[in-house]
């Protein structure tokens, strides 16, 4: 047998260096290394996968739901995904995830589990062929123009009492992302084209849109130990997100179909994913938990708000039957942190805890109907429903609509606290103001009345940069150019027939403000509806807001935050 | 400086060459990967950039805001992960800390980061540590489940790990959970699965990087089973500058006989990204283009990278071993094989260790690692060669010569030197 060559010896030993010269410069840069501590840049590579992923596309922002102000009967519901949705700097189409369902809930007998949910599911078209990463091939004009290259559809299914999904449409048209003037020149048509009617009445909307949400984020400095010296300018102002907007007839999603003897209804939005096994035997999950639910919001902010990061985690994976079993998030509502914060810096007394009043807020609705709420008002639990059976009531944090408070002719973006009761909390409108809605809840509230000078103008952006318009989906057009231009940003509505909530006076928010308001629901047709509100009654509820609100407020929701599990912007 | 008599002039000067690179081309190249050129739909917005640029902004505002400085310290790990740059991780290390300063408890975003820290630095046990901490701290963290399987990975409990790749993917079945349950899987053996999931990740991809790790990934299982065009179509597939894409598009030119475009494709990765593993392949495809000089260099540049990273603190005696293999030093390589071996049984180690058993001849110990290292199941070209050459110095020829065949089947292009060496042994040995 001939010798086998064994894995001899490769390398001859190193030749020695050259200078002193060179030698004495390493080893001052070597020196300089050693001082940032322990660097890796020496370890031989082990498998590093990305730790935070970019995830935005589940990741739900807010959500909205509102009586349609000019279409009586019908309930629209509008959720956004992917913050932060840069509209300069390229070809910057943002696709819904085709990996993921979206889903809009509804619970009107209020055990916290779905008796209504409307399923998104996106698809890709894509005719890019490899020869091109453009999304478009020239202008385009029309949602099936040859020069759009790259565009997605939808199906929507929905779900009524526990019976399966049954599809209402597929292949529904995405509006997809304003790429830019020249290659959108009508975007306003794409819009339209992608606004579609289904039988039942239903109107749906997916794609871009302006990010409706207007705030400064600086406000939550005060958090941290910062002031408000420095707001005023909406920090989303220029940002798009993707929407997606339905319109139902109250019938469709109220308990026993009947809106006028069970107007309350619950609603959040969530973000699902299939689940994964790694056995590898497919369809191996337990009926019902072939889904992961990665993404969850109620009430705007609280998501991030009343739970801090450590338990945002937890409730984005939580269904709402399960919010009042952790025992972390219950002391979260019932002690809050941020009215000691605040009482820290401004020297306004932190009210008394425990917090049942923001139990009532966050976990079971303003109800006089249970059995620790100090807020005496009837607004919006599922508890005032008259079919609705009290025993199964499980609290849980959604955002509650109480269907028959009439339209506001003239909203105010203060909602229920300037005596707008069909604003926020009381469902969302585009246009309610959810932190100034907190700041003058503590500034009316917190037992003296007394206002807190440093916090009396809020964040001092009390409307959106851009328009709505007054029919569905009301969302202005998504933004073209650079977001740091400040203020409008021209990608607004073309039609604007609702009026400019910011325009208003502003409200009193003195004593007599309030009492005034009191008396305001008098005779009010809601069958839920206390006859008479207490002065104190509304003092409850923006204490509680108020509170609630701020508690963390946004911190982690709008922060570019590529640490946060939920927030992988 | 009491150590300086000890390192030679040539480890200074080479020292002093892989500090310039470490600092500086790290430093300026940040991964400005080009538009997709086919598939993805991935907004052409750096948002790791603006994360950190908010997340500072937010800082030099409000100090005491602990939530932005895990932030911070997660998306420098990310960058320095996507761009090779080690200065990275002293930023991440530091602002990690700093959250915790502000916050030590309930404060699992900087636990999980320092685990990552510890993860990248290769203190598993550590990284372990923080990860159990920060799931204690909060049990839906899925940062601390990807942190917690990468380590229970690396130490070789493959069991744990792939507990934690379940936990993470229950709690949330996005491209950090699919891209560890592609890496369980191939570790078993399982490829198409992990194939599979790769491509599940792939197209819950969002970020121009997360594109291109997975793209890398995909080759990598096309390259590992011999499928030469599968990777390079991978490895191709995005135009991005991320460091191991040019690995993989310089491996595919090597294995198809364009040496001029690998050897190049190698000087820029090094230059980029100088770890040892890398400096080790350019040496071996320098070494099979007969530029023995060369090799050596980049050997020695190797040795010196590496004893930047152990002077600095880091422990990782898998690298040290191979490059002691490389240059002939069987002894030490077998010191720092059993060293590592103590510190965790991983697969990779394991392989280690039976190589620089039977570069001791030390033959008989060597076979029972070199089985050790194929027990889960992987198919590893180099796994098999390294068995199949222990077993050709134990005198089992039928044994060398399944597993050198076995070698060449799963991956005939495994190593510019190896590769062709298993070939001329297989055929030395004959037909049975």
């Amino acid at each position: 047998m001939a010798t086998i060559p064994g894995p001899a010896p490769r390398f001859r030993s190193a030749r020695r260096a050259k200078t002193a010269v060179v030698a004495a410069l390493c080893v001052a840069l070597a020196g300089a290394l050693t001082g940032l501590g322990p660097s890796t840049a020496g370890a031989s590579s082990h498998r590093e996968a990305p730790l935070v992923a970019m995830d935005p596309a589940i990741d739900n922002t807010d959500l909205y739901a509102f009586v349609s102000p000019e279409r009586p009967g019908y309930l629209t519901f509008i959720a956004n995904w992917i913050p932060f949705e840069e509209p300069n700097g390229g070809p910057n189409f943002y696709p819904f995830a085709t990996d993921a369902a979206y889903n809009i809930n509804v619970d009107n007998d209020g055990d916290a589990k779905a008796d209504a949910t409307f399923r998104w599911t996106f698809q890709n078209v894509d005719k890019r062929g490899g020869s091109t990463f453009l999304y478009n091939n020239g202008p385009v004009t029309s949602l099936d123009d040859e020069n759009l290259l790259f565009r997605q559809t939808y199906k929507l299914e929905s779900k009524f009492d526990g019976e399966p999904f049954k599809t209402r449409v597929t292949g529904g048209p995405v509006a997809p992302s304003r790429i830019g003037n020249a290659s959108m020149p009508e975007y306003a048509k794409l819009r339209q084209q992608a606004t579609t009617t289904l039988p039942g009445g239903w109107k749906v909307f997916a794609g871009q849109a302006d990010d409706p949400f207007f705030l400064d984020l600086r406000v939550f400095d005060l958090l941290y130990g910062g002031d408000l010296s420095e707001t005023g300018q909406d920090t989303l102002a220029g940002y798009n997100v993707n929407s997606i907007a339905l319109q139902v007839p109250f019938s469709d999603v109220a308990l026993k179909g009947d809106p006028k003897r069970n107007p309350v209804v619950g609603v959040w939005t969530t973000t699902d994913r299939a689940r994964v096994r790694m056995s590898g035997k497919a369809g191996d999950a337990p009926e019902g938990r072939d889904r992961v639910q990665v993404s969850r919001l109620g009430n705007p902010l609280v998501n991030e708000v009343v739970l801090p990061a450590n338990l945002k985690d937890a409730f984005n994976s939580l269904p709402p039957e399960k919010d009042a079993t952790i025992p972390a998030v219950v002391k979260r509502v019932t002690d809050p942190e941020l009215p000691k914060l605040i009482e820290g810096i401004y020297g306004v007394p932190a009210p008394a805890t425990p917090r049942n009043d923001l139990v009532e807020i966050f976990l079971t609705g303003i109800t006089t109907r249970t059995p620790n709420g100090p807020i005496k008002v009837d607004l919006n639990s599922q508890l005032n429903n008259r079919d609705v059976t009290a025993s199964r009531f499980q609290p849980s944090e959604m955002l509650r609509l109480n269907l028959s408070t009439p339209v506001t002719k003239t909203p105010d973006r203060l909602g229920v606290l300037a005596g707008d009761l069909q604003g926020f909390p009381n469902g969302r409108r585009l246009t309610d103001d959810a932190v100034d809605i907190a700041i003058q809840a503590v500034e009316g509230a917190a037992q003296t009345g007394k206002l807190v000078d440093a916090l009396a103008a809020g964040d001092k952006v009390d409307a959106n940069d851009n328009g709505f318009t007054g029919s569905f989906p009301y969302l202005a057009l998504p933004n073209v150019g650079a977001v740091n231009k400040g203020g409008g940003t021209g990608a607004g509505a073309t039609t604007d027939d609702q009026p400019d909530a910011s325009a208003q006076p502003e409200p009193s928010m003195t004593p007599a403000g309030l009492a005034g308001l009191a008396t305001r629901d008098d005779g009010d047709p809601m069958p839920v509806m206390v006859a008479k509100t207490t002065a104190w009654g509304l003092v409850g509820i923006a204490a509680a807001l108020g509170t609630l609100i701020l508690v963390g407020l946004l911190r982690q929701r709008r922060r570019p935050t590529a640490a946060e599990p939920t927030q992988p912007l | 400086m009491r150590r300086l008599p000890r390192i030679r002039l040539r480890s200074l000067a080479i020292l002093g060459l892989a500090t310039v690179l470490l600092l500086g081309i790290g430093g300026v190249l940040g991964l400005r990967s080009s538009a997709p050129a086919t598939g993805e739909v991935v907004p052409q917005v750096d948002r790791l950039a603006a994360t950190i640029d908010r997340a500072q902004e937010q800082l030099r505002r409000v100090p005491g805001d602990h939530g932005s400085w895990a932030t911070l310290g997660l998306a420098y790990l990310e960058q320095a992960r996507v761009t090779a740059d080690p200065t990275f991780f002293a930023r991440a290390d530091g602002a990690l800390r700093q959250s915790l300063a502000v916050r030590a408890d309930d404060n699992s975003a900087a636990m999980a980061g320092l685990g990552a820290l510890a993860n990248a630095r290769h203190d598993f046990t550590g990284a372990a540590d923080w990860a159990r901490k920060a799931l204690r701290s909060n049990p839906y963290s899925a940062e601390a489940y990807a942190v917690l399987a990468d380590a229970e990975t690396q130490l070789g409990h493959p069991d744990a790990a792939t507990r934690a790749v379940q936990d993470l993917l229950d709690l949330r079945p996005g491209l950090s959970a699919l891209t560890r349950a592609s890496y369980d899987h191939e570790q078993h053996g399982r490829t198409a699965e992990a194939t599979g999931l790769m491509r599940q990740a792939l197209a819950a991809a969002f970020d121009p990087a997360e594109v291109a790790f997975c793209r890398y990934q995909l080759g990598e299982l096309a390259w590992h089973s011999g499928d030469l065009a599968g990777a390079e179509r991978e490895y191709t597939a995005t135009g991005s500058g991320y460091p191991p894409l040019i690995q993989g598009r310089a491996k595919v030119a090597a294995a198809r006989g364009r040496q001029g475009e690998a050897l190049a494709g190698y000087a820029e990765l090094t230059s980029r990204s100088p770890t040892p593993g890398y400096l080790l392949e350019y040496a071996e495809l320098l070494m099979a283009a007969g530029r023995g000089a060369e090799a050596e260099a980049q050997l020695a540049l190797a040795a010196a990278t590496h004893r930047l990273f152990t002077d600095n603190g880091g422990a990782d005696d898998l690298a040290g071993a191979a490059i002691a293999l490389a240059r002939s030093q069987p002894a030490e390589a077998l010191a720092l094989a059993r060293r590592e071996w103590q510190r965790r049984q991983f697969a990779e180690v394991a392989d280690m260790l039976g190589w620089a058993l039977h570069a001791n001849g030390k033959y008989a110990d060597a076979l029972g690692y070199a089985r050790r290292a194929e027990a889960l199941g992987a198919h590893n070209a180099k796994y098999a060669y390294h068995l199949g050459m222990i077993e050709l110095a134990l005198g089992d020829r039928d044994a060398a010569r399944r597993d050198l065949a076995r070698a060449l089947h799963i991956n005939p292009y495994f190593s510019p030197l190896d590769a062709p060496a298993a070939a001329r042994t297989l055929a030395g040995l004959g037909t049975p």
